[in-house]
């Protein structure tokens, strides 16, 4: 479980401060589907970099089992990432030098995994082991960074906008993948969107406005990707 | 338009290539020229000897020399372009999609050559400011009939305003070559890059034979590597002329003056340093987003540094060696080719000595310069590195 207590955020000087995140409080329950939704500029990427240890807050803090990772040193937060999460981005952030196996084998190889393959099998890509990331469609780019993200077993994926750059068709396929690899693998879901219509996938939504949440609600009845509008 | 004289103006590794080029170059034509005017009054014997052995050593000199830095500043001024277009792709579509034609763009980049026209002007200087001290070591024993220096415009010309135009002129070709990028690809500022593919599958029936299954972070350092072939250059160049330059100052104590040796280490260490930097400065800054991502996967600092800077130490030691066996090979071929009538010249051995100190003194400052960059990867901030993005 995840307890998000009190977090603030600012960036700039004092004079021209913004205050990103004010007294954020929430809980994601585990194996959960948590949608985050807002505007731009409401805080939400901020929130998910903080969760995840990418960021650390001015105050706050957020527990992962009652660890809390804003106590941890530089050292320790990449040893929790190393551990705990997985991140899927909306600009994929492949590495063009390596080839799709290779991407893959960045997350799989921090655990010493070695069945990372079948992963790519999971997300269709395994008959494109040696292609290069500048050789496949934004879709099959966004698979590949399942694959990787996935390829560590992680507890927590975390997702920024991960269809923002892809169409209806191929944005609703990467969604359907992630969605029937937490069937399988078990992991909690925390995505980041501006989408309404992927909300209705989630288990829980948690509206955002200007650094609040404003609304968090259960889904009775969890839509599949192919269901949802766009 | 895009390019203005301050970017002309940051091209320093070219300035201090075209400087010591020019600097070299310079001091020893000018000898030679002078030298020439004394042909008349040479007589057989010794002094005709030590004149023609000084005659064959200044043309080497130039012919090395200036060959190799030639070349090298070509190297790094495409070098230069090419990494000026690939951040720049959105202005230049830019420009492209309001109608600018591949040559106009091109056009603008003659202001590159500036930089080589303030370098050989420079170097010009430097070498006008050394030339009473050269030519009084290069004639001390006084076997050689008084001369005095004088100034030739023509070659003063050719040294400066001649290297200039050619690479002004060559600035405009290579850029139009790489500008011939589809507009749609500018503007979207997509990445084109080198990757090495290994043969897969069959060739003529034949099975290859499996492929060896590297770990992750050996692959990534090897594809760091392939991915820029200029940067491999510039580095294993910067352990070259450290030590070709250092060892040939400390071993030719009893072949050359004082003098000579200190402008060879002044010169082999400017251009090892320069070299060094801008290719670090390049692997850095063209690996942050790797980088950034390793970090946010969960791989430690350490890791990081060793997989995008670790693969270039073998480089730079291989141009060690291959620096160390051209200094011995180039006195050599001047002691028993050049200087082979000449009495007073001692045989020359290859000199443990000065390897073993041109060495760890190699290793001190390649390992500082390393330990430097690593702290800046440590400094890599991944949330600005995805902004970028």
């Amino acid at each position: 479980m995840i307890r998000v207590n009190n977090i603030t955020k600012s960036f700039g000087n004092e004079e021209n401060k913004t205050e990103v995140l004010k007294g954020i409080s929430l809980t994601v329950a585990d194996e959960d589907f948590v949608v985050i939704l807002g505007a731009s500029g409401s805080g939400k990427s901020t929130l998910l970099n903080v969760m995840s240890g990418l960021e650390k807050p001015d105050t706050g803090e957020v527990l992962y089992d009652d660890k809390d990772i804003t106590k941890l040193s530089d050292a320790g937060l990449t040893e929790f990432r190393k551990e705990t999460v997985g991140f899927i981005f909306q600009q994929y952030y492949l590495l063009p030098h390596l080839n799709v196996d290779k991407n893959v084998k960045l997350g799989a190889e921090l655990i010493g995994s070695r069945d990372y393959k079948k992963m790519l099998d999971a997300v269709g890509l395994g008959e494109k082991l040696h292609k290069y990331p500048h050789e496949l469609s934004g879709g099959e780019q966004q698979r590949v960074s399942v694959a990787r993200a996935l390829a560590k077993k992680p507890k927590v994926l975390f997702l920024d906008e991960p269809t923002g750059a892809l169409d209806e068709a191929t944005g609703r396929m990467v969604l359907d993948y992630i969605s029937s690899l937490q069937k399988e693998y078990h992991f909690t879901i925390v995505c980041v969107t501006h989408n309404l219509n992927i909300a209705e996938m989630a288990g829980t939504v948690i509206r955002m406005n200007s650094g609040k949440v404003i609304e968090t609600y259960e889904n009775k009845q969890r839509k599949t990707a192919y269901e949802i509008g766009w | 338009m895009v390019i203005s004289l301050k970017d002309s103006l940051k091209l320093l590794g070219i300035f201090i290539m075209s400087c010591c080029a020019v600097t070299v170059c310079a001091m020893f034509l000018n000898y030679n020229m002078d030298l020439a005017e004394l042909e008349p009054q040479i007589s057989d014997g010794m002094v005709r000897v030590f004149y023609d052995a000084q005659v064959m050593t200044g043309k080497v000199v130039i012919a090395v020399c200036g060959g190799c830095l030639l070349v090298t500043t070509v190297i790094l001024l495409f070098f230069y372009i090419r990494n000026y277009i690939n951040t720049h792709k959105k202005e230049l579509g830019i420009l492209k999609a309001l109608g600018y034609s591949n040559f106009k763009i091109a056009g603008s980049f003659w202001v590159f050559g500036l930089s080589v026209l303030v370098g050989t002007a420079a170097g010009y200087g430097i070498a006008l400011t050394l030339m009473p001290g050269f030519y009084r070591v290069q004639n001390k024993e006084k076997i050689l009939p008084e001369f005095s220096i004088h100034f030739h415009p023509l070659p003063a010309l050719c040294l400066t305003v001649l290297p200039a135009a050619l690479f002004a002129l060559l600035s405009v070709l290579y850029s139009y070559r790489k500008l011939k990028t589809p507009v749609l690809e500018l503007l979207r500022e997509k990445t084109t890059v080198r990757v090495r593919k290994k043969r897969e599958g069959k060739k003529a029936g034949k099975e290859l034979p499996a492929q060896k299954e590297l770990p992750f972070l050996s692959e990534l350092k090897r594809s760091t590597l392939g991915a820029s072939p200029a940067l491999v250059f510039f580095i294993g160049f910067a352990a070259f002329c450290y030590s070709s330059m250092m060892q040939m100052a400390f071993s030719m104590d009893d072949l050359a003056s004082v003098f000579m040796a200190a402008m060879m280490i002044i010169i082999g260490i400017v251009l090892a340093c320069t070299s060094l930097f801008l290719a670090i400065t390049s692997v850095v800054n063209g690996n942050k987003k790797t980088i950034a991502m390793l970090r946010v996967f969960g791989y430690s600092e350490k890791a990081c540094s060793s997989s995008i800077l670790g693969g270039y130490r073998p480089v730079a030691y291989i141009g060690f060696v291959i620096g160390t066996i051209y200094q011995y090979m180039l006195l050599k071929i001047m002691v028993t080719i050049v200087f082979a009538d000449v009495d007073i010249v001692p045989e020359y051995h290859f000199d443990f000595k000065a390897f073993g100190i041109v060495l760890v003194s190699f290793a001190i400052l390649y390992e500082l310069v390393m330990w430097r960059y690593t702290e800046k990867l440590k400094k890599v901030s991944i949330k600005e590195v995805m902004l970028e993005s």
